[in-house]
């Protein structure tokens, strides 16, 4: 009995991918003309689940990818088809780690790319490590990609790259934004017990000792379960220590709580600069007009002065394009979903065999590029394996064509970046 | 007139499930030798879910025991194999092991709490253990506290020198977990327990007042149901490669999902998980890409097999052609003379 379900299994994958196909809109397959071979791409990504709002533009991002992708990729004179295979996470890093597995084991993916939260990214980068294949990550902070893997700085890993900011900019960012408005240099710090919390608190390699070293009180109540209904304890702690501005990592609904509770117990800091929780507009627009003001780390954004390797197309270009694709407002991790498969299309182009995980992956340690999102070269990074983007801060403002508008308000760090306004304290 | 009566166990249908079922067991014992790579991991997954299948419906089935807290001890296993692999420098498949008793030796003082509560307030009371054992691991920061930690590459390596090697080995203790649980169930239902769980499940006050000692007879259930899930626990994150208290302690992947498999396919029989852990993976591999859409189908099979079929699809097969693949009942048989 239990043998002839295994038997039957391909049979009901191949009739699943080919309903697959014609019902839903996650398998996208293109095949090219002339074709010396097939290169399959697999990608991890947040489809359902509390995390969906990172892959939100996936879909819009692939169409785009499989246009450019029709007619092949040329590499060494043989013109390959590509094909790339999208599993949902489901936000659970249980299902990450499956899907990246199936992706290896049964598609046979010859590259693998994975984006949004330390949740999605590690499991997946956790199988292509100890199973040999090239894998891209973005979207996670580097450190909890790197650390909480179990990385050595003196050693990185063999097969698994990432690009993306860490803690010392996102630091550099909101300090910045903080010294563009008067203040009494007290913080009160939100980190909840989770991959993001640990980091940003951790005393040698967090906020904190940045922070001292720049003549900042912070105020560290610990660590908070993530989706808490009561504040009151931060809330007082901020309170009592008269903190004028408040900073963390907090997962959206966590950050309308509190801010919501903080209204109501009479706590009103002048900066409220909020990692993680106010990337997409939708949160913002949940508080109604009291999100004004609020400050977030921006990482791209369409005034970014960079364009895609792939279609030439400019930030803005690929942000307008998704909102007359869908009608809805850009949002950061379009840029960097498009770079993924930038990053990936180019080690590639330079490996000469793309079905050979080995030469994929020394091409994949000699990037230097320009993408969608900025330069990415896994040379010269914080440490091995790891590619640092450009960070700027922002603050959201009402009005324009949604209710709020991410305006760009702290570029010292990247001063390509256009700012789009002053740094104004909540009112 | 007078009526003579024998007692019978194995049946034709037993005897020859017997005989199918070795062939079936020799079939998966030699799958590192025809399947793939992807069909040899899928296989690993549907044991690993039946032998966590097994000990629920033996809780629930016959214990009376309804426990939606089954994923501290999968999480608890799974941090114990972290522990002593990565820390303890114990070879993994020792560590497996170690994590299995280690769960089992928790388990009693757990279940000392546990026991002061019945029916729903067991079911729940399970659960807030659940939790107390998440946010417990949240707090240890030598295993990566709310983070999580990976398991070292150079650990795993230590398995077995090659890839496929290390791919078999996992392979054959994943398949030796499957059978023993079945075999666990088996055995227990067989024995003298087994009555008497047999007894607990249709009334527990009636076999109480009849000298069934309920407590302890449950209490020795819980345990070595705990130890085995301890020890598939392991076995899951040694195939995940990466922990974190989220991911160990899931309700959703560890205990709801082992609900719907023994649900669908018929509580209180050793048959009933094999079925549903099969119609499960099915539809999975059918419509895990659907999104939401997938969660949903999966909760409205279950509400309608509640419905419909509270003895799940086995039931329907017993019940339509009274059969038992595995001889663990007793059957009267009469004759008139």
């Amino acid at each position: 009995m239990k043998r002839s379900t295994t038997i039957t299994r391909r049979g009901l994958i191949q009739s699943g991918v080919a309903g697959a196909a014609v019902v839903s809109t996650l398998s996208f397959t293109r095949m090219a003309h002339a074709q010396d071979g097939m290169i399959k791409i697999g990608f991890v990504s947040p489809k359902t689940g509390p995390l969906a709002g990172f892959a939100e533009s996936d879909d819009y991002i692939l169409e785009g990818i499989n246009a450019a992708f029709a007619d092949g990729i040329e590499i060494d004179g043989s013109t390959y088809g590509v094909e790339v295979i999208v599993k949902d996470s489901q936000s659970n890093p249980n299902r990450a780690a499956d899907v990246a597995a199936e992706l290896i084991l049964d598609d046979e993916v010859n590259l693998m790319v994975v984006s949004s939260t330390p949740e999605t990214t590690n499991p997946v980068s956790d199988q292509c490590e100890i199973n040999g294949v090239p894998c891209i990550s973005t979207v996670a902070p580097w450190q909890p990609w790197f650390f909480t893997r179990g990385g050595n700085p003196a050693e990185g890993f063999e097969y698994t790259y990432h690009f993306f900011w860490g803690l010392e900019d996102v630091i550099s960012v909101f300090t910045e934004m903080w010294g563009k408005v008067d203040t009494n240099k007290s913080v009160g710090g939100l980190f909840p017990n989770d991959g993001d919390g640990n980091a940003w608190g951790d005393p040698e390699l967090g906020f904190p000792k940045p922070l001292a070293a720049q003549g900042f009180e912070l105020t560290d109540p610990g660590r908070y379960q993530n989706l808490s209904d009561d504040f009151s304890a931060q809330i007082s702690a901020f309170k009592n220590a008269s903190s004028e501005i408040v900073t963390g990592v907090m997962i959206p609904p966590d950050f309308t709580t509190f801010w919501t509770q903080a209204k109501q117990q009479g706590y009103a800091p002048k900066v409220a600069s909020m990692g993680k929780a106010l990337l997409f507009p939708v949160t913002v627009e949940a508080l109604g007009d009291a999100g004004q003001n609020l400050s977030s780390e921006v990482w791209w954004t369409p005034t970014h002065p960079f364009s895609s390797s792939i279609s030439g197309q400019s930030a803005k270009d690929v942000a307008d394009g998704y909102t007359e694709a869908t009608g809805r407002q850009w949002t950061q991790p379009i840029g960097f979903a498009h770079a993924l498969f930038e990053v990936a299309a180019d080690a590639l182009k330079r490996s000469g065999d793309p079905t050979d995980y080995d030469r994929v992956r020394d091409a994949l340690a000699e990037t230097d590029m320009n993408t969608v999102v900025g330069p990415v070269n896994f040379q010269n990074g914080p440490v091995p394996n790891v590619s640092k983007t450009p960070l700027v801060g922002g603050q959201w403002r009402l009005g324009g064509d949604f209710k709020y508008d991410m305006v760009v308000t702290a570029n010292g760090d990247a001063p390509d970046v256009p700012l789009g306004g002053d740094m104004e304290a909540i009112s | 007139m007078s009526m003579s009566y024998t007692v019978q166990r194995s049946t034709k249908a037993s005897r020859v499930a017997m005989t199918v079922g070795v062939l079936i067991v020799i079939g998966l014992a030699l799958a590192p030798y025809w399947a793939s790579r992807g069909d040899l991991r899928m296989m690993v997954e549907i044991f690993y879910y039946l032998a966590l299948a097994q000990m629920w419906s033996l809780l629930a089935g016959y214990g009376g025991l309804v426990s939606v807290g089954q994923q501290a001890f999968v999480g608890l296993g799974g941090y114990m194999l972290f522990a002593l692999a990565a820390f303890g420098g114990v070879n993994p498949i020792l560590a497996l092991v170690l994590a299995g008793v280690i769960t089992a030796l928790v388990a009693i003082p757990t279940a000392f709490v546990a026991f002061r509560l019945t029916g729903a307030y067991f079911a729940i009371g399970t659960w807030v253990i659940a939790e107390v054992f998440r946010l417990g691991f949240a707090q240890v920061s030598a295993l990566g506290g709310g983070s999580g930690m990976s398991l070292p590459a150079s650990i795993v390596r230590s398995i077995a020198e090659s890839r496929s090697g290390r791919e078999h080995l996992v392979y054959w203790i994943a398949l030796a977990i499957a059978l023993g649980s079945i075999l666990m169930v088996f055995l227990l239902l067989r024995s003298r327990w087994g009555l008497a769980m047999t007894a607990i499940r249709d009334s527990e006050t009636a076999s109480e007042s009849l000298g069934v000692e309920t407590y302890v007879t449950k209490f020795l259930v819980y345990v070595a149901a705990a130890g085995m899930t301890g020890l598939v626990g392991a076995l899951i994150f040694l195939q995940k490669l990466r922990i974190s208290p989220d991911a160990a302690f899931s309700v959703q992947d560890w205990t709801a999902l082992v609900i719907f498999i023994v649900v669908i396919g018929g509580i209180g029989s050793i048959e009933g998980p094999i079925i549903g852990v099969i119609v499960f993976f099915l539809l999975r591999e059918i419509a895990a890409d659907w999104g939401s859409w997938y969660l949903i189908v999966l909760g409205g099979i279950a509400v309608a097999t509640m419905l419909f079929a509270p003895r799940g699809i086995w039931g329907l097969i017993s019940d339509k052609w009274d059969i038992n693949l595995f001889p663990v009942g007793r059957r009267l048989i009469t004759e008139k003379d």
